[in-house]
């Protein structure tokens, strides 16, 4: 167990290399070099910015000494400072001489981001697994049937228009929830329980309505798992035996079938984190996405690119823990790694 | 084959429906300018936010553009950049596959790290980083979406190469002095068709669904061109007056990425050999 999990960490690191490289040459593709787009963008700061971009990314050297330069900052976790936002660090924040800490911009919005992830996915899959039981054992009945259509309207319907719909329903036309930012304006008057419902009913809509158009995917994955197991020997061993059929269901098929559910969960994560830029960006919630969307619309560089990279590395660490966990959960596997 | 195929998936009630979907959106958009009762981007002031009527049978916009007018040039904007996206990611991934999947070896482990690679980069970050950094236009978000998203179809055409080059079909032309060109043109590609078929099906669904996720955030489709994308954010600016802006181009992506889903079902059944209906 132990060597696979080496093995499978320092397989990271070429990986991330990979990353390093896509990244360092996005941010080449700008016509000419990024300065001019800078200025182009916001004449006023111009010079003062595009002297310090300059320096950060060592633009008057040769490109391999700026690839190299930029990759030895990046591993000492050191993305740079924000144009805007008063050129925040973009990554980690620091302490400055008074004690004080400043947290770094995607410090401070990635907690954000996962925990309405977190929340999202565990939403989708209490829904999606008893889903997809059902769907597979009414197999082309009319139960089937129906969770079948709803998987296709959830894999076709934009996300960000249900939002808009449910904002209109809920929020404007009904005035049953609010519909931007993580609270109220009135938050720090508010006794502890009134905080907790105000946060709460602030959470709805953009933890919902992404794990809704999620739900899908994960619906069909089970009822095609759950099918493949219910046709095995041993389910049909254990009928034999005479266990009750909730037995056989929940306690012999279903624990098979949500094995593969780990993988899947774990390579969701870069879609997760993706899709939350237009969430993000509609309910106003300050979290990776919409740091991501406005420093795009900006041309913050720094920020684009630590976000790039940021996000990558979060969805390589979320697929080790997912293979680690597979390995772990699986006996089969588990011994074989062992052995090897 | 592939004309069965497609008789034995529209046999199915699902992907019938499907099929027809999309030749409607095609109609539609094909004869846009024939249909449509106004010009799409010609503003009248004397008709700003009308909900729906008979002389604006979806009402109006914000700059008093009709919204059917819009709607229907709009449809020609989704449908191209659906179409051509996955034309682009299609071909990359069958030359990639192919390559990995005929040749093996070291050329296999370098193009299926790349695919790693770019499968742990969240690819609308990636999007809309690239965009970011172009300009968002039209064309670019044809091209970018085509170049982040041949991984599936390479992953999927190397793997049909793999389990076919064993095949004795495939080792008796070697025998025979088949060129490498050859074995892959003639031989293994026209037979790993049908899966690629039904991928790219399914991937024009998700690309429309990107567009107007992109077109919706400002960054795919520019005004005054309509897409449906860019039509949602005028609908989320006047949400509180023209809920019409809002729900007709939001039931035209979905009833457009509906009609791809079922299509490519309806074929991805018909091709499995393990479904009732064969």
């Amino acid at each position: 167990m132990l060597k696979y999990l080496i093995k499978r960490v320092l397989w990271m690191i070429p990986m991330l290399i990979g990353i390093s490289l896509i990244s360092f040459f996005i941010m080449h593709l700008a016509p000419g070099d990024i300065t001019s787009t800078e200025s182009a963008f916001d004449p006023k700061s111009s010079e003062e910015s595009r002297q310090k971009l300059r320096e950060l990314y060592n633009l008057d050297k040769p490109v391999m000494v700026q690839y190299g330069l930029w990759l030895k900052r990046m591993v000492q976790f050191d993305f740079g400072n924000s144009f805007k936002s008063h050129q925040k660090p973009v990554f980690l924040g620091y302490t400055d001489e008074d004690g004080n800490y400043t947290k770094g911009m995607i410090e401070q919005a990635l907690p954000i981001t996962l925990m309405i992830n977190v929340l999202g996915l565990a939403i989708t899959l209490s829904l999606a697994i008893p889903l997809g039981v059902i769907a597979a054992r009414k197999y082309q009945k009319w139960q089937d049937k129906s969770i079948t259509l709803f998987n296709f309207v959830g894999f076709s319907i934009p996300g960000f228009w249900l939002a808009l719909l449910m904002m209109y329903w809920l929020g404007v036309a009904n005035d049953w929830l609010p519909i931007s930012g993580l609270h109220s304006l009135n938050y720090d008057q508010l006794d502890t329980w009134g905080k907790i419902k105000d946060s709460v009913s602030h959470l709805i809509l953009p933890v919902v309505i992404p794990s809704v158009t999620g739900l899908a995917g994960i619906t069909l994955f089970v009822k095609n798992g759950m099918l493949d197991v219910l046709h095995q020997d041993y389910i049909t061993t254990a009928r034999a035996k005479g266990l009750n059929e909730h037995t056989v269901v929940y306690t012999h098929a279903l624990r098979n079938a949500l094995l593969p559910l780990i993988t899947i969960v774990g390579l969701s994560i870069p879609g997760l984190i993706g899709g939350s830029v237009i969430s993000e960006t509609i309910f106003a919630i300050d979290g990776m996405g919409k740091l991501f969307y406005d420093a795009v619309m900006s041309r913050d560089f720094p920020v684009v690119m630590g976000i790039l990279t940021i996000g990558s590395a979060l969805t390589l660490v979320g697929n080790l823990v997912a293979d680690v966990a597979y390995a772990w959960a699986d006996p089969r596997v588990r011994r074989g790694v062992a052995r090897d | 084959m592939q004309k069965n195929l497609l008789f034995k998936a529209l046999a199915n009630p699902l992907a019938l429906t499907g099929f027809v979907i999309i030749i409607i959106m095609f109609l539609l958009a094909m004869f846009a300018p024939i249909i449509a009762p106004y010009d799409p981007d010609a503003f009248d002031v004397k008709a700003i936010l009308l909900s729906p009527s008979w002389e604006h049978w979806m009402g109006t916009d914000g700059l008093g553009r009709d919204v059917f007018s819009r709607m229907l040039y709009g449809g020609r904007i989704s449908l191209l950049v659906g179409i051509v996206a996955v034309g682009i990611s299609t071909a990359i991934g069958i030359v990639l596959g192919a390559l990995a999947g005929f040749y093996r070896g070291w050329i296999d482990t370098v193009i299926m790290r790349a695919v790693d690679i770019m499968l742990s980069i969240p690819s609308f970050f990636l999007i809309l980083a690239v965009i970011a950094f172009l300009t968002p236009s039209i064309y670019n978000v044809m091209i970018v979406i085509g170049l982040t998203s041949w991984m599936g179809v390479t992953r999927l055409v190397r793997a049909e190469f793999l389990s076919l080059g064993n095949r004795e079909f495939i080792l008796a032309s070697r025998t025979l002095g088949a060129k490498d060109f050859r074995l892959i043109f003639v031989h293994l590609l026209p037979n790993s068709l049908t899966p690629i078929i039904v991928s790219a099906v399914l991937g024009v669904a998700g690309a429309v669904l990107l567009e107007s996720g992109l077109s919706f955030l400002g960054l795919g489709v520019q005004a005054p061109q309509a897409s449906w994308g860019n039509i949602l954010t005028d609908g989320k600016d006047y949400i509180q007056f023209a809920w019409w802006l809002s729900l007709y181009p939001g039931t035209a992506i979905l009833l457009t990425v509906l009609g791809y889903n079922l299509l490519g079902e309806g074929l991805r059944d018909a091709l499995d050999p393990r479904s009732e209906s064969s």
